[in-house]
């Protein structure tokens, strides 16, 4: 008698946003860019190696020796009081006013963006994105079910006449808008920073529609060259308005792994965060806050701030240097000012999903560009992230990539 | 004394991580086995991590390059450390589909009429301008998958002519050869196949994927594909699928393991053959371990099926 195999008992009590979840290739593929032997531009891996691990074996050292009972304890939900007063003046660095009071300390950005989706998106819910958005951010959103409108960007970062048109639209439809979600500076995935009319732009767009901003701003201080922007926070805050919900990480100026970020919300937000905290991990790891008030309160993190840029801007150096040398016409690429992120088009007709198995076969890894839309666009376009590798490898792998993508062409073109 | 065994996994391979979870789950089973087990990731310290202890046997959860085309086997000879599944000769002949599908014909197997074309003769020799013959000649819709890879990595079904170039290019990023190939309506079949003098045919698994075919995706997400053993059907073509497994897995010289894939044909009752696995998955959506527990084989007894068949050898 023939019966049904029943892999996965469970099926019928799985919540519907599961359907969302499922294996890909892709994410097969990629997960080989973690192999040594591959040049990975997949990941947005800081170089935690310039950090001086002496040093920070001290703080921890300290963390416990003086401070073992509130490290090793539950803290508060909204964050570690004294790391906040550091974190407060890390936003002064970028002419953002605010003070401890005005920050609730999260899991990394990635929790704040969670916690925000949680408190306000409900089923159906518009919010807008810009378009390439952070991966991140979108998956966050999309298990809250909320229906997302992508406005594109250019190099000047999201289309704001395109972003008002579509709130008209939308207010015609008598449908609020929950929130608008950028990465301002050196955007993750495409490298373009918001020009400055465009913030203020977005600002009044935000005050005219009642709704709400969310700036992710994990990039900002690693600028390389030209001159900061004012944050949208540092812009609202100077026009009295209360329409920006910003988010920042240590993961970038610090470490990952230590898993802080935090959110600067008006008040009342931050009320609703700090209850959200509370019921998704009751607070933000003590010890590591406890460790980051340490670094934080050496000034020698801002020499590391500088190490850093130093690294990453050599980094992007080569990369751009070796697209500009090898990649074959009719591919572009952004020209980002810091960060992490290089976006690369290719012709039309050149599909970056296809192209990968190649690349990781031929031992260079990169992100697919369709990930980073919300509405399967960007299929030949693609995330080289210059932050992890050395620039010998760089050098190397975006030579690799170009033969690929030439040898691609080619092949393209013998079907014409 | 309790053999010391080193399961070989992850690699190089595009199906890597699909082998660590195989690697992974065949580690545990020998563990509680009371084997004692190491696991080996295949990089270039492979060869010193094999000579650096003894090792009784070699148990390859490897998929794909490497491990499927007769690699890790040559070089496991080489170091006199016997090793599960089928022996070199044989991974080379099914790893590569255009070679193993010429076998089949040439033994009178049915397997889906295809062309094989590589991508010098597409870049150098115009080969391109041969599509429309290729459709004229198998149809449509059409089959273009690379010709050494598994997983169902870069198969694409093909539904208008202006759709095939991408198919291929898809196709040629995985490997350098692809196969056109007759698009086969039919229920999709898995028959694994153990032993060595009087293998034994394990219940025949039949695949049920919610999308149009077991691509990557309903291979490994639970949910997304229905599967029953023994599969549905009489009798007498349960028999003739055995039959013609048994055929493949011979003609392949395969021995101590295999799984043959097969389409039934709707109409015809054809079982057309599509390929041999000489590394079957062993994660927990994988077919020859559906199969086992039918037959009454835990995984833990499959596991040590297989090693004592390998042991057997020495």
């Amino acid at each position: 008698m023939s019966k049904e195999i029943i892999l996965d008992h469970w099926k019928h009590l799985y919540a519907s946003r599961v359907a969302l979840m499922f294996s890909s290739e892709i994410r097969d593929l990629l997960s080989l860019s973690a192999r040594p032997d591959i040049i990975s531009f997949a990941g947005g891996l800081p170089e935690v190696r310039a950090l001086n691990y002496q040093k920070l074996e001290r703080y921890i050292r300290r963390a416990l020796k003086m401070d073992g009972d509130i490290s090793l304890q539950y803290g508060s939900s909204d964050g570690y009081y004294p790391l906040k007063t550091k974190l407060a003046e890390v936003m002064k660095l970028e002419n953002i006013d605010a003070n401890e009071e005005d920050i609730v300390v999260t899991t990394g950005g990635q929790q704040a963006l969670d916690l925000l989706a949680k408190i306000f998106i409900n089923p159906g819910d518009h919010i807008i994105v810009e378009s390439p958005g952070y991966t991140g951010a979108l998956n966050s959103f999309k298990s809250y079910e909320p229906k997302i409108v992508s406005i594109p960007v250019d190099s000047n970062g999201i289309i704001t006449s395109e972003l008002e048109q579509k709130l008209k639209e939308l207010e015609n439809k008598n449908i609020q808008v929950k929130f608008i979600y950028v990465v301002p500076n050196f955007s993750n995935p495409s490298g373009y920073t918001l020009s400055l009319s465009r913030r203020k732009k977005m600002l009044s767009l935000a005050k005219k529609y009642n709704t709400l901003i969310i700036e992710d701003n994990p990039y900002g201080m690693l600028r390389f060259e030209g001159k900061p922007v004012p944050s949208i926070k540092e812009l609202d805050i100077k026009s009295s308005n209360q329409n920006v919900v910003y988010i920042s990480t240590l993961s970038k100026i610090f470490a990952p792994g230590f898993r802080i970020g935090w959110v600067a919300a008006p008040h009342p937000i931050l009320e609703k965060l700090t209850l959200a905290v509370q019921s998704a991990d009751l607070c933000t790891s003590s010890f590591s806050q406890r460790i980051a008030y340490e670094y934080f309160s050496d000034p020698c993190w801002k020499e590391n701030v500088v190490d850093f840029i130093k690294i990453y801007s050599a980094r992007r150096d080569i990369m751009i240097k070796t697209l500009e040398d090898h990649f074959p016409p009719g591919a572009s690429w952004s020209k980002p000012e810091g960060g992490f992120f290089v976006w690369l088009k290719l012709p039309e007709f050149l599909d970056t999903k296809e192209i990968l198995a190649d690349a990781i076969r031929n031992k260079v890894a990169y992100v697919p560009g369709s990930g980073f839309y919300a509405d399967n666009r960007g299929r030949n376009e693609a995330r080289l992230a210059f932050c992890s590798e050395n620039t010998e490898s760089i050098e190397k792998g975006i030579k690799i990539l170009s033969k690929i993508i030439k040898d691609k062409i080619k092949l393209y073109r013998s079907f014409k | 004394m309790k053999k010391n065994i080193a399961v070989l996994m992850g690699g190089r391979s595009l199906e890597r991580e699909i082998s660590l979870k195989s690697g992974h789950r065949v580690y545990g089973a020998l563990k509680k086995l009371g084997y004692s087990v190491t696991k080996l990731d295949i990089d270039e310290s492979i060869v010193d991590n094999l000579t650096s202890e003894k090792i009784d046997l070699a148990y390859i959860a490897l998929h794909g390059k490497d491990g499927e085309d007769g690699t890790i086997q040559e070089i496991l000879e080489l170091l006199n450390i016997p090793y599960t599944g089928p022996g070199v000769y044989s991974n080379i002949l099914s790893f590569d589909k255009i070679i193993s599908k010429q076998i089949l014909v040439s033994h009178n197997i049915p397997t889906p009429p295809f062309y094989f074309l590589n991508e010098s003769s597409f870049m150098e020799l115009g080969a391109s301008k041969l599509l429309p013959l290729v459709t004229e000649n198998l149809g449509l819709p059409l089959v273009v998958k690379p010709s050494a890879q598994g997983s169902a990595l870069g198969v694409k079904i093909v539904k208008k002519q202006e759709d095939i170039p991408d198919a291929i290019i898809s196709a040629l990023g995985y490997s350098k050869k692809v196969i056109i190939e007759k698009f086969i309506y039919g229920t999709e079949l898995a028959i694994s196949i153990i032993g060595k003098d009087n293998p034994q045919i394990l219940p025949v698994v039949e695949i049920v994927p919610e999308k149009d075919f077991f691509d990557f995706e309903s291979r490994y997400s639970p949910g997304k594909t229905n599967y029953f053993v023994p599969a549905r059907l009489p009798q007498s073509l349960t028999e003739k699928v055995k039959e013609t497994a048994a055929h493949v897995h011979d003609v392949l010289k395969c021995s101590k393991l295999s799984r043959v894939d097969i389409i039934l044909d709707k109409k015809e009752k054809i079982p057309y053959v599509l390929e041999l696995n000489t590394s079957p998955g062993m994660t927990d959506t994988s077919l020859l371990p559906m199969a086992a527990e039918e037959a009454g084989i835990s995984f833990e007894e499959l596991v040590e099926k297989i090693i004592k068949l390998s042991l057997e050898d020495d």
